[in-house]
């Protein structure tokens, strides 16, 4: 690569100040015990210590993970079926309908999603909590797991999978043992762009909670309204040291895979 | 294939500790008993500690949850997926929901404390002999200004005199339709519950002329921003200004004597609640006269009950900003549901006017 001048070094730098500089701040301000934003008086623990006794954002954050990876899961393992169809229709207009279809659901607001499972789970009669939050996150995040897998399956040389037949693999062999395996990397980058949608989704969630369940960001907003309580910057950072960690997890595992992955096929 | 499935084990374990972990935390915190009360409330609008007498008392877990506008609440209560016991909706919401069907009729014997509720709260338009709801707090709309940032020579008693031309970029609104288009009408001298479009029309137009001096329209946050001295003047609700007040000894708070809104904030069963027993007992807790004299005073809204005034501290009793004398609360007007239409036509006005440009 091309060595960065000063100058494009500068506006790299001032990019990323921009970027970040708000969560610092927050971070900053948690450890301050002046109890607001406006002026800093004095480093305390304070906020991290009502964090732990406060066994209601606990739970909330509790909530969180178990919808996040549920309904990973859920929606990868329909995504990946969905996948392999829109692969195997052979008409090219139905496949294009089919794609374009998966897409709007990607690109439509947010809101409209989650006022029209409003309306949906209204009529059906579902009960606004749990279930409501897990089947629309699945429902979001099922198109985005198909986005990530099919790009895997075209590329996809077709005559692996004649290969397979003639060697004699019955139907499920072909798919376990040759397909899935080819396309697990797209599987795990479905997974965790799910999981991620999952995680900060608000608005679509903000419409379908009820009954005492809540999950993060809607109790973050909702704690943000009422002000100035810095247990909400407590709980960005904490949550931003764990981003960072997983971010940092994941590199070091992807480039060993990476490493190893490039020794075997050399 | 085996990173695959080792990952899907290694997710539905984390799955399930995860649900263990939350049930036991459920459990010991008692949220997921049979004996629970839920309470849909406004946000900040109890007394924590209330609700741990209540508690205890009662021996009855309370789960707590609260909402921002009385639509959003209007919304969860109507889609029926939810079991909310008590909700506390402001009076033009109560009147819908009563015409939506949607709140259960109280047994008023098992509220022997209404006796302390103020008979001029009682027996309202929107509820005619309380049928539905019981008076929890009131409140008006006023300003709230800064004495340290303003000049000294402002003098800011009427609502014309928010259109001083020297308040440039001085002043915060409340983000609600009928607060901003009713303190415009009020200032022409007209009802805030008009019909008549050319007085809302005049109203609106006035209200372009007060564009240069509005520095946002804005929602919760103008507490923490008029407490941190961003702007010398907010329109808001009575209880916000009490609250900021507090925490900025510079504020002050005025009623201007044109009229403005009284409004009330009742406590109602809807239709969905589970347990109505339980709901009538907290009811009766919080009419209790000790009881609302200390959320009174943790709030910073007016209380309706008589026999609390006598327990709270004068000061606050005969504040006559939180408190008006029988004048002027009789110049203070309570908005009527003005039908969809109606309602309409003033969010549309409102709507027009926040984007009028400066």
């Amino acid at each position: 690569m091309r060595k960065l001048g000063l100058l494009s070094k500068a506006y790299l730098v001032i990019v990323f100040f921009i970027l970040y500089a708000p969560i610092f701040y927050l971070i900053y301000y948690s450890f301050n015990s002046g109890g607001n934003m406006s002026g800093f008086e004095s480093f305390t623990l304070d906020y991290y210590r009502d964090l732990t006794e406060n066994t209601r954002l606990i739970i909330i954050v509790i909530n969180t993970l178990i919808i996040a990876l549920l309904s990973a899961v859920i929606s990868t393992i329909l995504g990946v079926f969905g996948a392999l169809a829109i692969v195997e229709v052979k008409r090219n207009r139905m496949k294009s309908t089919l794609l374009a279809l998966n897409n709007v659901l990607i690109v439509s607001p947010d809101v409209i999603i989650g006022a029209s499972f409003l309306i949906l789970f209204t009529i059906v009669g579902i009960q606004l909590g749990f279930t409501s939050v897990l089947l629309s996150h699945v429902a979001f995040c099922i198109p985005i797991v198909v986005i990530m897998v099919l790009p895997k399956l075209q590329e996809m040389s077709p005559s692996l999978v004649d290969a397979a037949r003639d060697l004699g693999a019955t139907k499920r062999d072909v798919l376990m043992k040759v397909i899935i395996p080819y396309i697990s990397p797209g599987i795990f980058a479905g997974f965790f762009m799910a999981l991620t949608y999952s995680l900060d989704d608000f608005a679509v969630t903000f419409f379908v909670t009820g009954n005492g369940f809540s999950t993060l960001a809607v109790e973050i907003y909702s704690m943000a309204r009422m002000g100035i309580s810095l247990e909400i910057n407590a709980l960005t950072t904490i949550i931003f040291i764990i981003t960072v960690i997983v971010v940092l997890a994941v590199y070091i595992f992807t480039r060993d895979k990476r490493k190893k992955g490039g020794t075997v096929r050399s | 294939m085996k990173a695959l499935f080792q990952t899907l084990v290694v997710v539905l374990i984390l799955v399930v500790g995860l649900f263990f972990v939350n049930h036991r935390l459920n459990v010991s915190e008692g949220f997921s008993g049979s004996d629970t009360l839920t309470i849909y409330n406004w946000g900040d609008y109890l007394d924590p500690d209330l609700l741990a007498k209540f508690k205890e008392e009662t021996g009855l877990t309370v789960v707590y949850e609260t909402f921002d506008s009385n639509e959003a609440m209007l919304v969860k209560i109507e889609q029926g997926g939810t079991n909310y016991d008590i909700a506390v909706p402001s009076e033009y919401m109560i009147n819908k929901m009563i015409e939506e069907d949607l709140l259960l009729p109280l047994d008023h014997n098992k509220l022997p404390n209404l006796k302390h509720i103020d008979p001029r709260f009682m027996d309202l338009v929107f509820d005619p002999g309380n049928q539905y709801s019981i008076p929890y707090f009131w409140g008006t709309v006023g300003i709230v200004y800064n004495s340290e940032l303003l000049d000294e020579n402002i003098v800011l008693e009427h609502w014309d005199d928010l259109w001083n031309p020297k308040l440039e970029n001085e002043i915060f609104l409340v983000d609600s339709a009928r607060e901003v288009l009713g303190f415009s009408l009020n200032s022409l001298h007209h009802s805030l519950n008009t019909t008549d479009k050319e007085k809302l029309i005049a109203a609106k137009e006035k209200l372009d002329l007060l564009t240069p001096n509005i520095k946002a329209i804005i929602g919760d946050e103008m507490k923490l921003l008029m407490v941190n001295n961003e702007a010398g003047i907010g329109v808001t609700w009575s209880g916000d200004a009490a609250e900021m007040m507090w925490d900025n000894e510079a504020l002050d708070y005025v009623l201007p004597p044109e009229g403005s809104n009284i409004f009330f904030d009742n406590m109602v069963i809807p239709k969905t609640a589970k347990n109505v027993e339980a709901a009538h007992q907290f009811i009766d807790f919080m009419l209790r006269p000790e009881n609302a004299a200390q959320n009174a005073e943790y709030i910073g809204y007016s209380t309706p009950n008589l026999s609390a005034l006598e327990l709270m501290d004068p000061e606050i009793v005969n504040d006559e900003r939180f408190y008006p004398p029988d004048a002027v609360v009789e110049r203070l007007e309570v908005y009527e549901n003005l039908g969809k239409r109606n309602l309409a036509y003033y969010n549309e006005l409102f709507l027009e006017f926040k984007m009028h440009r400066k």
